[in-house]
């Protein structure tokens, strides 16, 4: 691939300008790339793609360009990515499902966007939904338990905002096993931990990555991996995943990855989705985001198309009942 | 505090960085304080974007810093040119331009130095053993407790609106409106949003800060008010620091200033120009013989009581901000801005969580006031002369930094807009005497009561009263409350003795 070739072409033309660049006539990139994050510097969107960047960056032999637009609910950041240019010089981290609320929702205006809207590139990470309990509590002590509890009494159950993963993630497993939730919405995990601890809410509905610390401090009990499948996350290696504890059919995740404007150029495409492929599966790259507890995933470009698709079903579905269409009202 | 925290603390406080910034956050201060017209207020808002891109130990520090240092720079301007730099200065300036025209003017800002630096150590000692503990409280916060504090910060409006309570409460009820828009964390619906995304997060706190204190004093002191600086040619004579003896006659009235002080700084609602009255009438009160008769005339004593108590004040002030997340007034609603913009969330987790970082910035606020006594009296000559600089050049550079400074936060053109629209309200309100900090006071705590309320109700699953009188810290705040109903007569009973011509220059 000439990873170095292509390096000393990209920093030849950072230096001379376009002189240098017209010799190197259809090679990306030729100059910076500009890389929107929807959320604040130090989140863990923003982290997780800062320890992405020199990997990436290394790969594509270029420089990329992080600039934090939070506001609107991710929103703000992710308006700038559907309308740029789709040159490939404006990508950007999508966060899934948190970002479909945004477009489904009709109360907030943006029928006009959906997955179509996006060229999806890479995923890199996917952070299963988990649920935790107080570890003294006195009525139940696994899922089995909970949920058996959960069908005759209503329990408070954290979120981290309307249109959340958790907050989905409770509806859909409320939805198909008909358990009693009072849903409390916070701005973050921390505050649904804190609760949970103080014993104003029952039940955590967060992600492995925020749980794991606190459930291997002893803090807390997680007692199920929102995952459909056999397969225990490596981080919670004692917690039954959902199917295994025999609630199958209900998943939660949070993903994240890099996505452009639709009508991406194919062959842009194929040059990002090659280096980041290299460049998020690099071993010392899942080692780094496995210290903040994140699972690497990465999806190449068809694959984490499917995977939206399959949360923008799940989503729509479960937000029209729950969230803003007419049941949800009343 | 065990001795890693104590550790962790001083590493993080004592890096380059860090003692950069906050020297460069005392000189600052003192310049900003001087400058008649420019408040610490003003200041910090201007300076909260500055901070994004430092360390948050560098940041916090730099901008309490600002605090304590633009609180002793206000007397430079009431010493000198006998116009308070700041509204806290207004008392200094009764003896201390006395002193000035006897030819003591250096005097003057040497006895003001130290007392503002002893009144602020004080303050610092008192936030670093009285804040730990109230914390430890805080951390058995939920919902329930969060609305009441909310409830119990709201009724502290009145008290900070200088001049009519009516006024105060229409800007606090315009503030607790303003905290209505954005989408509904409980439901998801977009309110007052328009169709904007912009607003879907709501008004953003820091642009809404700069444009309510920054651009709007601004445009204030372009209609060319307080540009007449005839008194200022003079430059300073003799002796700066105090004898000994002179030392001796002002010990007491400083540990009396300092104890007044930090009492009124934790009051919500009551600032440092109450507290330097306060000091000064109880300075006055205690002398006896010709020292009485030497108040208004060119007292020593009268100088350090003021001085000593509005730096007092800072570190009070700082207790409920850094504990409850309440800023009792205008400089702590800025400062609460900068911690959230660093992640900072203000409460038993600042503690308990970030202790490393919470000690090192009250370390750091420690050992700003130390610093602010020696670089006020070694540049005291140098930041006489900073008092001379026009409007016309200072007016331009502050409205050129709003506009960097609250786009710098989200990289966003929307939140400069929304400092240009809050500061063209808050000067059309100014203008009517109407004050910008119970709109950013209402702004902030109509969140916070919001949130805590309706997550309650969803905690109480149906029973609100039940639930409320079954929690014992519930059942305190809503006692709390029940008195802080007397607060504003306490505060107005204290404003009370502020005599009448200064307390309409204080509020102005």
């Amino acid at each position: 691939m000439g990873g170095l070739g292509l390096a000393g072409a990209a920093a030849g033309g950072l230096l001379t300008g376009c002189g240098a660049a017209s010799g190197a006539e259809g090679r990306y990139p030729q100059r910076p790339i500009q890389m929107i994050i929807a959320y604040a510097a130090g989140g863990g969107t923003d982290v997780g793609a800062r320890i992405l960047q020199p990997f990436l960056e290394k790969e594509l032999g270029g420089q990329l360009q992080i600039v934090n637009r939070p506001g609107g609910g991710g929103w703000a950041g992710w308006n700038e990515i559907v309308q740029a240019d789709p040159d490939g010089y404006t990508l950007g981290f999508v966060n899934s499902p948190n970002f479909m609320t945004g477009y489904l929702d009709p109360r907030l205006g943006r029928e006009g966007v959906g997955p179509d809207s996006f060229t999806f590139i890479a995923n890199q990470v996917t952070d299963y939904g988990a649920v935790a309990i107080h570890p003294d509590d006195k009525r139940f002590d696994d899922i089995g338990g909970l949920m058996a509890y959960a069908k005759k009494h209503p329990l408070i159950v954290t979120s981290t905002g309307v249109g959340s993963d958790d907050h989905y993630a409770s509806l859909r497993l409320a939805d198909r096993y008909k358990t009693k939730f009072d849903v409390l919405h916070n701005e973050g995990s921390s505050d649904g931990i804190s609760d949970l601890l103080g014993r104003n809410a029952d039940v955590v509905f967060a992600n492995v990555g925020e749980l794991t610390s606190h459930h291997e401090a002893g803090e807390l009990k997680v007692v199920a991996v929102m995952k459909d499948s056999q397969e225990r996350s490596k981080y919670l290696p004692d917690v039954p995943t959902l199917a295994e504890a025999g609630f199958g059919g209900v998943e939660s995740w949070s993903s994240r990855g890099i996505a452009g404007p639709a009508g991406l150029d194919p062959g842009v495409v194929e040059r990002l989705s090659a280096a980041c492929r290299t460049a998020i599966n690099n071993p010392e790259h899942i080692e780094q985001l496995g210290k903040q507890g994140l699972e690497v995933d990465y999806r190449a470009p068809e694959d984490y198309l499917r995977m939206i698709r399959k949360d923008d079903k799940n989503i729509r579905r479960i937000g029209e009942k729950y969230v803003w269409g007419e049941q949800a009202r009343q | 505090m065990d001795t890693t925290l104590l550790a962790e603390a001083l590493g993080n406080l004592l890096t380059p960085q860090v003692l950069l910034a906050i020297v460069a956050g005392v000189v600052g201060g003192i310049l900003i304080g001087a400058l008649p017209g420019l408040s610490g207020t003003m200041g910090i808002a201007l300076l909260v974007p500055v901070t994004f891109g430092m360390d948050p130990v560098a940041g916090i520090a730099m901008l309490t810093a600002i605090y304590a240092a633009a609180t002793y720079g206000g007397s430079i301007s009431a010493i000198l040119i006998n116009t308070p730099g700041t509204p806290a200065g207004a008392a200094t300036a009764l003896d201390g331009y006395q002193l000035t025209r006897q030819g003591k003017g250096a005097k003057a800002l040497g006895v003001s130095a130290l007392a503002s630096t002893a009144g602020g150590l004080v303050s610092a000692f008192a936030l670093l053993l009285l804040a730990p503990p109230l914390a430890q409280v805080s951390l058995a916060f939920s919902a329930p407790e969060y609305f009441l504090i909310a409830i119990f910060g709201l009724l502290i409006i009145g008290s900070l609106s200088a001049g009519s309570l009516l006024k105060g409460f229409v800007a606090g009820a315009l503030g607790l409106l303003l905290a209505t828009v954005g989408i509904d964390i409980l439901t998801g619906y977009p309110r007052f949003t328009f169709g904007t995304t912009a607003l879907q997060s709501g008004i953003q706190l820091v642009p809404a800060l700069i444009g309510l204190f920054s651009l709007s004093q601004v445009l204030v002191l372009a209609e060319g008010r307080g540009t007449d600086r005839t008194g200022m040619a003079e430059g300073l004579r003799g002796r700066a620091l105090p004898t000994l003896a002179e030392l001796k006659r002002i010990g007491a009235t400083i540990l009396r200033s300092s104890g007044i002080g930090v009492f009124v700084g934790i009051l919500p609602g009551a600032g440092g120009d109450i507290g330097s009255w306060v000091g000064y009438n109880e300075a006055k009160r205690f002398a006896k013989g010709p020292e009485k008769e030497e108040f208004g005339k060119g007292s020593i004593k009268g100088v350090a009581a003021a001085e000593c108590a509005n730096n007092a004040v800072t570190g009070g002030a700082m207790i409920p901000l850094l504990t409850l997340g309440i800023p009792g007034g205008s400089a702590t609603a800025v400062i609460l801005g900068g911690l959230l913009i660093h992640g900072l969330q203000p409460g038993g987790a600042l503690f308990a969580e970030s202790g490393g970082i919470t000690y090192a910035i009250i370390l750091g606020f420690l050992l700003a006031n130390i610093l602010m006594g020696i670089i006020a009296i070694a540049g005291a000559r140098f930041f006489v002369r900073a008092t001379r600089v026009p409007m016309s050049v200072l007016v331009p550079v502050i409205v050129a930094l709003c506009v960097v400074g609250s786009f710098a936060v989200n990289n966003s053109l929307a939140d400069v807009w929304v400092m240009l629209v809050a500061g063209a309200v808050g000067y059309v309100l100014r203008k009517v005497g109407v004050p910008p900090a119970p709109i950013v006071l209402g702004l902030i705590l109509g969140a916070i009561a919001e949130k805590g309320l309706r997550q309650s109700v969803v905690m109480a699953q149906g029973d609100m009263i039940g639930y409320y009188l079954s929690r014992p810290l519930s059942v305190v705040l809503m006692a709390l409350i029940l008195l802080s109903l007397l607060a504003p007569v306490l505060a107005r009973w204290l404003r009370k003795r502020i005599p009448e011509q200064e307390r309409e220059k204080a509020a102005a």
